[in-house]
């Protein structure tokens, strides 16, 4: 049963050049994962549940009005603010880098929630309720989380789990970029996002996409000094996510004026 | 050593499990901190397979694979190798799994037991409703009218020989129909298969209208390219996205400039940027502009000159900010970038191509591809081949406003006493005035409806044999726009129905019909699978393309393991020389756009397809009624989008409900949502709401909340096409004292503006000149 595991440092890179906020990923979030049902009394009570979710950001007046798009989801920090807080270790960080949540361990104090900057965990003010036909939906590996407890992005932890198993334990082989995007063993999100703004890997894999960026991120901390668009959410709080952002490129800038290119 | 959190929990799983611990080499740092409860995300169980087959939540038909786990179909993810989508997925996609297992699926057949739209039916037999449905055929099926969703392939076909072997006609409905955009691509390009675009190579995009990053055409298939347009592997520069249109829309907010132009004057500004063009000789090298003008150059667009155009698009004031330029200036520096930057692509489609004038709007967007050389090139117009194998239709057959309005009178008529209905949802996609709804509660109409759930053209139904669900069926598609080579798309059934519901194959029943009917001399399958089963044998025989195999079994099993068939060989036809004097034929029809609806309206409307429940197809999905509008981030609801500004002016503020009206008489309510982005004189409604069957999801919801923005529309056309012109209404708005809360995802999350301080700058940006564009 012991077997030796091969080292997982999992990061996602998150291009906002490339996403259009088409809710994509958002969708795919849900149906892999047994989020409730957001029903309208939901959003009235704006306790909605997105796991993964755009914010939508107005720039500027009409006509010199830009809309900006803005996924985020757990960021999966390393000094992540969530776990001190919890009394009864329900959240924890793994040795892969997932912030981890353990829906048994948790007693519902939502200390978490009050200390994440990001807003990223969703309690569970309700038994979650699916019409019975719709049930068979459930995706047998995602437990159902049940009221009073606190959930959140996994970064498709069954997935992975699943990837290590089939790939790694079965047939000896490793996890690498090509079997998380070919086998469906990556994030859902990563797997959906149509124009490719969600990109998903192992920083311990050096032919990772996302690897260049982490490297850059880690090696660079001032943002100025990197050669890439990385940086991190609320960097200045010094959380370390394991995710990044590349910066949207502005071709006509609203601050500096017209210009042409 | 400190004591901290980590080390006191090494030392506090350590003491809890340390005997076990000790003997079994546990994965280090994992069990100590785990103890005894296990995740059961670490406990994956059973064995899950994915099957390849076809989603139809949108026309696109988009290639998917299906997870199933023990007979139940668990989650949606696209098809890697299928080239319109390449494994990418709308959000549309996933919802598939909700109309299969839906609450408000109709279980079997119904036949109606009281008046006709009082939504009272009775179970009946499957035998007797087919018996039903073969008098009926044999009775009055001289003149039936069949109609579908858009069908490409093998549907597509056998709806089409069904209705002509009973002398009737097949229609596909499309609430925003392309009709207008068909007919511009034929006069254009001089096709019948909608052409596609190579966006991903572009360096130039300019698109009028048509918001192809959400609803229009293959949206999944265009949004993968403009990924690469933006930072594709290879590209020396990012590419460039100018868009075009009275409303800010999920593309518009993607481009790197947003042009909001009056209603209905999109093809001006294209000729202007023609005139441009060739009065300053910027034409890619080889084009010829004598052939294009009718031998006069510039001079046949003389009455485009931006100094003509530009005070009469709209384009507002404070755009401009040029310093010591205006606004013909600024067409003049567009024009120039379009065609400097090559290879550059003018799409248009949606709002520019809904007015009096639309297709003379689409006809002159789309002749500017000739100019920069886009056409058939890398980068540029890509044009699709027709079916790899004969007869099957590569092209939708969607009817427009005008063959609606003929249905109708066909019916009020007694010419048409049978109506076949499959998928399609006329009586709430067509504006009232057309009369369909009328005409189908007529008692001398047979009306039968096979679609999985109620909506309201089922409601007027006589009798109702309930369709699988595309997931338990087989199909096929040929998409449209395609990848500009042969393919075939493959649709298997991945799991049966739930034992509660009794639903047959809609093909399947036709063929049976025309069987019994003795109407099958064209129609010789006795099922869809055996037809499909025949085209496998066939494209076996063709020997190329994406399959290698031993045999006709081996071929059959890997088309349907791969989810379709290929060949990237056999590209579209290759494009000819423009049609002679393209641009000067295109600047003789130029019309301005004629507006109807509130003479005195202060406001244009743009209705829109919304993002994930479209036309309201997907309107009983809950996870796409829950997935936010992106710019609004409204769920559930109808809302009026009003410029922030003018909503202030109006006294008004979110949620206050307003009534919108076209004419006198015609209005709806619906709640207001300021939009920053939108120009003073333009409204935006979504389409998708405003259902009144169909269940909770749909139809749960009353005025003001959910209303149908088709319910202002008149039977306006667009000249030459026929198809309904929806964008040239104007309308008023009038408070109406009412006031309700908007439910949207805003707000949910303490939100950060942008740039109150650096530390909350949490969207950056970088500007493309510090980057040269081409930035990691």
């Amino acid at each position: 049963m012991a077997t030796e595991r091969i080292d997982h440092k999992w990061g996602m890179v998150i291009d906002l050049d490339r996403c259009t906020g088409c809710q994509a990923c958002v969708v795919a979030c849900q149906a892999e994962n047994n989020v409730p049902m957001n029903t309208q009394d939901r959003f009235l009570q704006r306790r909605a549940y997105e796991w993964i979710r755009i914010e939508r950001y107005w720039e500027g007046e009409f006509p010199n009005v830009k809309a900006r798009f803005l996924p985020v989801l757990c960021q999966h920090c390393e000094n992540a603010p969530c776990e001190p807080v919890c009394p009864v270790y329900a959240t924890y960080h793994n040795e892969q880098g997932l912030n981890v949540q353990v829906y048994n361990r948790c007693v519902g104090t939502r200390y978490c929630i009050n200390n994440c900057p990001y807003q990223v965990r969703f309690f569970n003010w309700w038994e979650p309720q699916w019409p019975a036909t719709l049930r068979n939906q459930l995706n047998p590996d995602v437990t159902v989380r049940s009221r009073g407890i606190m959930e959140k992005c996994t970064f498709c932890i069954q997935r992975l789990r699943r990837g290590e198993l089939t790939v790694e334990r079965r047939e000896g082989g490793r996890l690498d970029a090509q079997a998380l995007r070919d086998r469906n063993f990556g994030p859902a999100c990563v797997a959906a996002c149509p124009t490719g703004a969600l990109i998903f890997g192992d920083q311990l894999d050096p032919n990772s996409a996302i690897s260049p960026y982490f490297a850059d991120a880690n090696e660079h901390p001032h943002e100025e000094d990197r050669t890439t668009r990385a940086y991190r959410l609320l960097e200045e709080m010094n959380t370390k996510p394991n995710v990044l952002y590349l910066k949207k490129v502005d071709q006509y800038p609203l601050k500096q004026g017209e210009q042409h290119g | 050593m400190n004591l901290t959190r980590r080390n006191f929990l090494t030392w506090a799983g350590i003491s809890a499990v340390g005997a076990v611990s000790c003997k079994i080499p546990f994965p280090e740092g994992e069990l100590q901190i785990q103890s005894p409860v296990r995740l059961p995300e670490d406990l994956v169980k059973g064995q899950d397979n994915w099957y390849a087959t076809l989603c139809r939540q949108c026309p696109a038909a988009e290639g998917v694979l299906v997870r199933v786990m023990e007979g139940r179909a668990k989650k949606v993810q696209g098809n890697p190798n299928y080239p319109v989508n390449l494994g990418k997925q709308s959000a549309r996609c996933d919802a598939g799994l909700q109309a299969l297992y839906h609450p408000h699926r109709l279980a079997g057949p119904m036949s109606r037991s009281g008046p006709k739209g009082a939504g009272q039916y009775q179970p009946v037999a499957w035998d007797q409703a087919l018996n039903t449905l073969g008098s009926q055929l044999s009775d009055r099926g001289q003149g039936l009218v069949l109609i579908t969703e858009p069908l490409r392939a093998h549907l597509g076909l056998i709806v089409s020989r069904f209705a002509t072997a009973f002398g009737g006609r097949h229609l596909g409905f499309q609430t925003l129909d392309d009709t207008t955009y068909r007919g511009a691509a034929k006069s254009v390009f001089g096709q019948d298969v909608l052409p596609g675009f190579d966006i991903a190579h572009a360096n130039y995009l300019i698109s009028f209208g048509a918001d192809f990053l959400s609803t229009w055409g293959s949206p999944t298939h265009f949004s993968r390219a403009y990924g690469e347009f933006r930072h594709g592997a290879g590209r020396t520069r990012r590419g460039t996205h100018v868009h075009v249109e009275p409303r800010f829309s999920m593309t518009a907010a993607n481009a790197d400039r947003w042009l909001p132009i009056a209603p209905g004057w999109e093809g001006h500004l294209a000729l202007s940027l023609a005139y441009v063009i060739i009065a300053e000789g910027l034409q890619a090298p080889g084009v010829d502009v004598a052939g294009l003008t009718g031998g006069r150059g510039a001079a046949s667009l003389e009455a485009f000159r931006p100094e003509t155009v530009a005070p009469r698009i709209g384009l507002p004031e404070g755009l401009l900010v040029l310093p010591g330029k205006d606004a013909a200036e600024f067409i003049r520096q567009l024009a120039r970038d379009f065609a400097a930057n090559r290879p550059s692509l003018a799409i248009g489609g949606d709002s520019a191509g809904a007015h009096s004038n639309g297709q003379f709007n689409l006809e002159a967007i789309y002749a500017l591809n000739y100019l920069v050389g886009s056409v058939g090139a890398p980068g540029g117009v890509v044009f699709n081949p027709a079916s790899p194998l004969p007869d099957l239709p590569a092209a939708a057959k969607v009817g427009s406003l005008a063959d609606w309005a003929g249905v109708a009178e066909d019916i009020r008529g007694g010419r048409s006493k049978l109506l076949l209905v499959h998928q399609a949802d006329p009586v709430h996609g067509l504006p009232p005035s057309v009369g369909f709804r009328e005409a189908l509660g007529r008692e001398d109409l047979f009306t039968v409806s096979f679609s999985s759930f109620m909506d309201e053209t089922t409601a007027l139904a006589d009798l109702i044999l309930p369709d699988r669900v595309y997931l338990e069926d087989w199909g096929s598609d040929i998409p449209e726009p395609g990848p500009g080579y042969y393919t075939l798309g493959f649709q298997q059934p991945v799991v049966n129905p739930l034992s509660d519901y009794d639903p047959r194959s809609f093909a399947d029943l036709l063929l049976a019909a025309a069987q019994e009917q003795g109407k099958s001399a064209n129609l010789p399958w006795p099922r869809l699978r055996d037809f499909l089963r025949e085209s496998s044998d066939a494209l076996f025989a063709l020997n190329r393309g994406s399959i290698q195999a031993a045999s006709a079994d081996e071929f059959w099993t890997t088309l349907l393991r791969q989810g379709g068939w290929w060949d990237e060989k056999g590209t579209g036809p290759r494009p000819g020389a423009a049609p002679r004097d393209l641009l000067a034929g295109i600047a003789a029809r130029a019309a301005a756009p004629s507006y109807f609806g509130a003479a005195d309206g202060e406001f244009f409307l743009l209705p829109f397809a919304h993002n994930t429940l479209l036309d309201g197809q997907n309107a009983h999905l809950p996870w796409l009624q829950g997935a936010p509008d992106p710019i609004t981030t409204i769920t559930w609801q109808t809302w009026v989008e009003v410029n922030d500004h003018k909503v202030k002016e109006l006294g008004l503020r979110e949620g206050d409900v307003v009534r919108v009206e076209s004419a006198a008489g015609v209005s709806i309510l619906a709640p207001v949502y300021p939009n920053p982005a939108l120009p003073p004189n333009v409204v935006g409604i979504p389409l998708g709401q405003g259902r009144r069957s169909g269940g909770e999801y749909a139809a749960g919801r009353a005025a003001p909340e959910s209303a149908n923005v088709l319910d202002l529309l008149e039977d306006r056309r667009v000249a030459v096409s026929g198809a309904l012109a929806w964008a040239g209404a104007r309308v008023r708005l009038t408070p109406t004292g009412q006031s309700i809360r908007i439910s949207k995802f805003e707000g949910t999350s303490p939100a950060r503006e942008i740039g109150l301080s650096p530390s909350e700058d949490i969207f950056k940006t970088v500007s493309s000149n510090g980057a040269a564009g081409g930035a990691r």
